[in-house]
């Protein structure tokens, strides 16, 4: 299912824990996999379940608790926004509302052509930066429609 | 004396028949009020409590969800219901029996109802002819529903305000 | 200990314990959702705070330890304004369907709404709604209801041992399933509809038929396994609706498995027999008990005059009572007969003489769980006896190891410290080199050399120092596939001696109500309490093998009850004259003379004993339904017109007071235990391999395999051919093929399943089914793919 390379990684986490408790390194596992994969499909989770000795509900639960875990395929980007208190309250729902508009899709969605994804996640430890969100691994903070065009843009021309 | 002289007196005139009469008389002549049931009938409140009747939503759809409340609550356990799941998944009523000896026409039922679903009419007059007659179902129930649904909807409008 | 005080009551309370155990134990009232005494401490549903002197908040009683001094106020207006500001957010997103929901009556969130909730709501929002999932036929579910208590998912994961439920997503999102598309399969899944404080979790087979109000509670006592599961028959109108468990902390806690909460489905079935009777030219005829039992008498005369009391031959069903097997084996002994047993699926009868008193666990249940090791003989123990199942799990989780010798490697709900898993023919030869791994002894039973001529496994090493290490809490446990064994007295044999080389315990787990039927006299060699009776009779599988000419079956079908299924319906077959007292029309199975209707366990008065000899008594919960009658009141009857002394019973209780007796004074022969030489199989490890025999937990009595919902389960396997990947190569067949297979003249056409839990030279065939009844029993099978 996944890469030896991927695995070795992944038996590194498990030494990091006792024997009798394989389970604490379950987070670990499933970034692994998705960074591999792309997203954590049911066949992924059912191969970890197994890989690790915990029930695949288990696996489950964690995937679904935790926002950064993606169920289902994703575009090339990955745009988070923050909408949790500090963001609201600066007017996340502007950047949500000025996002969808922009690509044309709903949060929780990829356009049309496989290029970006849309994603509302709870709280990224930027309060500071508010409104703000994540594209790929970078944090763009203080948002405006005028910034989030030229993030767009960018990410745009990056793959043209 | 003068108290015995004037027994005697009303006695032999008749004094007291006469005072009858003139009630007598004075009714003889007075609007009358008798109803002439069956031909003539007394308007009836809104709450009325009659023969009951299930009721049917607009689209067709039975009320009762057999929650069975008014069983329940029925003073006189007159009320008898088997329900099931139906095959939309809804709770339903298979089997809805109410003993029309048994029922004191409390409107207890009618009270607990969560879904306006049981009631009783304006209906009094209703007779059998045979025995077991007196056990209603649920059939003749819907029945009555659907015919004076009307009449039924009218009384619950007039007596919405004050519930 | 630390005293504390609650609402001004001073209490003692042991250390460690939390506010609400010391409030419950004081009788006073905390409300709570997630908190249940069985179930680990969660405090997720906040309902359960109270104010506590010095501490600046509210706190939740479930998960604060007590303290010495502690005050605790459980209706101070703090408490109070944090109990229902809680009990408004749960009922923000409950759904107001009271009326059509299942739990209406007889749920907490409604009782505590009551004392704890506004008249009216100051949610405006739109409400949350869940999807329904559907997972499996015992549950229906209905998710909008759900407060994320997750009693569910801790049962699954604490109690049951497989967590099949849990909470996905987080916050408003958050939903109790589970995992994609799969069902619950537990076989104790049941419970979670009992601790589901609202209506999500609900009784699927029950749903919509009847309100908690209306019903008329009657106790009773399980028989589909022999723990003596309490529980409580609720019904309508004279119409089981459900089963609940009764709680009792010696035998089943508060937990009931899903085989004695939906056997009841079977009281209502459509083949319910409601009239007797008669086969005559080749019809059913319906007709009255005084024909129909003036017919039995007359038939059961003719053979006695013709062919002498000899050919006379009565089975009964292990799930009677013990009153009904008192007065089937007091009918046939004074009819001269000793041909009479209950131990359908037994095939080694040996050691008959020296069997104990009856088959019992060798300790009170609560005990298992305290043991240090526990070994596992021919047992499936968490399918065949759920509520001890769990016993053993507790053991584990405690520590102790539990190691299995078995024919299946059975998915078990506890880690195996060590395990044998091979084909019938090998279990008591490993067993016998477990006993001789721990050494020469001189008390080693006569004939074991045999049997361990063999070095010992490694795994068979450890087995054995695991036991020794234990020593007296160790505890040994013979199951239903050990009983079935075709050398079961050797296995009993072998195990007698582990235990008393160890000073371990032994436990003989019998089917249902096995011990009754030894303690009633129900066995051809012993009378009621293990009374001498002389020469003795035939046992369960000579009567069919050496076929009677009448036969009086109570409350079995041969064809699937019986071991040897294939001789069991040919006996009866040939049988001159057959009674069968049935609760079920079996006008398409197997013939007979005469269908007496006999009521099934919640229309009888009787009494259970369980494995550790406790009897229970029960009075029966509705009324016979049609013209049944329990069984004893027909044997009792059929006894009179036989003009036969002493059957003049007017109660169950009557006939309960001929029975007494006193387990430890019951002394049985006295003979050294020699084991049977082994047998070398006549053909070989030819192509030909052992048939596994293992009746699913739904097969085993009449009553469950006329309970759809059971039926529906994963837990009953389809009747097919089960093989591992190395045996269906040996043999060139594929999962999926149809393939014959014979045993000796008789056959069956069946699916071949891949199963790796099946050992080499090997196939498991599941019977207690139709489709597998044809082949017999246990023995070599023959498989040959159909071309």
């Amino acid at each position: 299912m996944l890469s030896e390379q991927a695995v070795n990684e992944i038996n590194r986490e498990i030494d990091k824990y006792p024997p009798e408790h394989k389970q604490a390194a379950l987070m670990a596992t499933l970034s692994i996999a998705q960074r591999e994969l792309g997203h954590l499909s049911t066949q992924v989770m059912d191969w970890i379940a197994a890989f690790l000795g915990v029930p695949p509900i288990r696996v489950r639960e964690v995937a679904t608790f935790y926002s950064m875990y993606d169920l289902h395929p994703v575009g090339q980007h990955k745009i988070c926004v923050c909408s949790n208190i500090s963001c609201m309250l600066r007017g996340s729902d502007e950047v949500i509302q000025h996002l969808e508009e922009r690509l044309g899709v709903k949060i929780g969605d990829t356009t049309p052509s496989g290029g970006i994804t849309l994603k509302e996640v709870e709280c990224l430890g930027a309060c500071a930066g508010a409104p703000m969100m994540q594209v790929g691994d970078a944090y763009h903070e203080h948002l405006t429609p005028e910034r989030i065009d030229a993030i767009l843009d960018e990410l745009e021309n990056s793959d043209a | 004396m003068n108290t015995r002289v004037r027994q005697l007196l009303r006695s032999f005139l008749l004094w007291e028949l006469l005072k009858g009469l003139r009630v007598t008389g004075r009714h003889l002549f007075a609007r009358k009020i008798t109803v002439q049931y069956p031909e003539e009938k007394t308007p009836k409140s809104p709450r009325f409590r009659g023969l009951h009747a299930l009721r049917r939503y607009p689209n067709g759809e039975e009320r009762c969800i057999a929650c069975k409340l008014c069983e329940a609550v029925c003073p006189a356990a007159a009320i008898t219901i088997e329900s099931e799941e139906r095959e939309d998944g809804t709770r339903r009523t298979t089997r809805y029996d109410i003993d029309l000896f048994k029922c004191i026409y409390c409107g207890f039922c009618e009270e607990a109802c969560p879904v306006d679903s049981i009631v009783e009419t304006h209906i009094h007059e209703f007779h059998f002819e045979n025995r077991g007659e007196n056990v209603i179902t649920k059939e003749q129930l819907l029945a009555i529903g659907d015919q004076y649904e009307a009449e039924i909807a009218a009384a619950r409008g007039t007596d919405a305000p004050y519930r | 200990m630390p005293t504390i005080e609650i609402d001004g009551r001073k209490l003692e309370v042991e250390a460690g314990k939390m506010v609400i155990q010391a409030a419950d134990e004081a009788g006073i009232y905390i409300p709570r959702f997630c908190y249940h005494p069985k179930l680990s401490v969660a405090a997720n549903c906040r309902m359960c705070m109270v104010e506590i002197e010095k501490a600046p908040k509210p706190m939740p009683a479930c998960a604060t330890p007590i303290t010495d001094g502690m005050k605790v106020y459980t209706s101070s207006p703090l408490a109070v304004e944090a109990q229902k500001g809680t009990m408004e957010f749960l009922l923000i997103n409950h759904p107001l369907d009271c009326p059509v929901c299942d739990q209406g009556g007889e749920c907490p969130l409604q009782d505590q709404a009551v004392g704890y909730g506004k008249d009216v709501s100051r949610f405006t929002e739109n409400k949350r709604v869940v999807k329904d999932k559907d997972i499996g036929p015992l549950i229906a579910t209905e998710m909008t209801r759900c407060i994320h208590c997750t009693r569910c998912v801790r049962f699954g994961q604490e109690i049951a041992g497989v967590m099949e439920l849990g909470a996905t997503g987080r916050g408003e999102h958050m939903e109790i399933g589970t995992y994609v598309g799969r069902t619950v399969d537990s076989e104790l899944s049941g419970n979670m509809i009992d601790l589901c404080p609202v209506g999500a979790l609900t009784n699927k087979p029950y749903r919509f038929t009847a309100r908690s109000w209306e019903l008329v509670a009657g106790s009773g006592v399980s028989p589909h396994d022999c723990v003596g599961t309490n529980l409580e028959m609720h019904s309508l109108r004279n119409v089981v609706k459900r089963v609940l468990p009764v709680e009792n902390d010696a035998i089943n806690e508060c937990w009931l498995s899903d085989r004695d909460r939906f056997s009841y489905q079977s009281f209502n079935s459509a083949d319910r027999l409601l009239v007797p009777k008669i086969h005559e030219s080749g019809n059913w005829m319906e007709t009255d008990w005084e024909t129909a039992l003036r017919y039995t008498v007359q038939g059961v005369r003719a053979v006695l005059s013709h062919h002498g009391a000899q050919q006379l031959g009565a089975l009964v069903t292990p799930t009677a009572t013990l009153e009904e097997f008192f007065l089937a084996q007091k009918l046939m002994r004074s009819l001269g007969c000793h041909n009479i047993d209950h131990r359908l699926r037994q095939s080694d009868f040996s050691d008959d003489d020296i069997a104990p008193l009856f088959p019992t666990l060798g300790s009170p249940i609560e005990h298992l769980e305290h043991a240090k090791a526990v070994l596992l003989v021919g047992a499936n123990i968490r399918k065949d006896q759920p509520l001890l199942g769990l016993r053993v799990r507790k053991a584990s989780l405690r520590g102790a190891r539990v190691m299995a010798i078995n024919s299946l490697d059975y998915s078990f709900h506890f880690d195996l410290a060590g395990k044998v898993i091979a084909p019938p023919e090998e279990i008591p030869y490993a067993l016998a080199r477990v006993v001789a791994a721990m050494g020469d002894s001189a008390d080693a039973p006569g004939g074991l050399r045999a049997w361990a001529s063999s070095e010992p496994t490694q795994s068979e090493r450890e087995i054995a120092e695991l036991l020794q290490q234990a020593g007296k809490d160790a505890h040994i446990v013979l199951g239903l596939s050990a009983i079935a064994h075709p050398q079961f007295s050797v296995l009993r044999g072998l195990a007698q001696a582990l235990q008393t080389r160890t000073g371990a315990r032994l436990g003989v787990l019998a089917e249902a109500n096995s011990v009754g039927g030894w303690l009633a006299g129900c066995v051809p060699h012993r009378g009621p309490v293990g009374q001498d009776v002389g020469e003795g009779g035939l046992h369960a599988l000579d009567m069919l093998r050496e076929p009677r000419k009448a036969f009086l079956l109570m409350g079995l079908e041969p064809q699937l009850d019986c071991l040897e299924s294939r001789v069991a319906a040919d006996a009866v077959d040939a049988a001159e004259f057959v009674v069968r007292m049935t609760a079920f029309d079996i006008e398409d199975g197997v013939p007979g003379d005469v269908l007496l209707p006999v009521t099934p366990f919640s229309e009888t008065s009787g009494t259970y004993v369980n494995c550790e000899g406790r009897a229970q008594s029960t009075t029966g919960v509705v009324p016979p339904q049609g013209e049944a009658r329990p069984l004893w009141k027909v044997l009792r009857v059929i006894g009179n017109l036989l003009d036969q002394p002493d059957f003049e019973y007017v109660s169950s209780e009557e006939v309960r007071r001929e029975l007494v007796w006193d387990a430890d004074a019951y002394q049985p022969h006295d003979m050294p235990r020699m084991l049977s030489e082994p047998e070398t199989p006549a053909n070989g490890k030819g192509i030909d391999v052992e048939r596994v025999l293992d009746v699913p937990l739904y097969k085993v009595d009449p009553y469950v395999r006329r309970a759809p919902a059971l039926q529906a389960t994963r837990d009953n396997p389809a009747p097919a051919a089960y093989m591992n990947s190395e045996q269906a190569g040996k043999l060139a067949v594929e999962n999926g093929d149809r393939i014959h297979a014979h045993m000796g003249e008789s056959s069956v056409e069946l699916d071949l399943i891949i199963d790796e839990r099946v050992p080499t030279d090997s196939v498991y065939i599941p019977s207690g089914y139709h489709e597998t009844a044809p082949l017999g029993g246990v023995g070599m099978v023959r498989i040959v793919k159909v071309s």
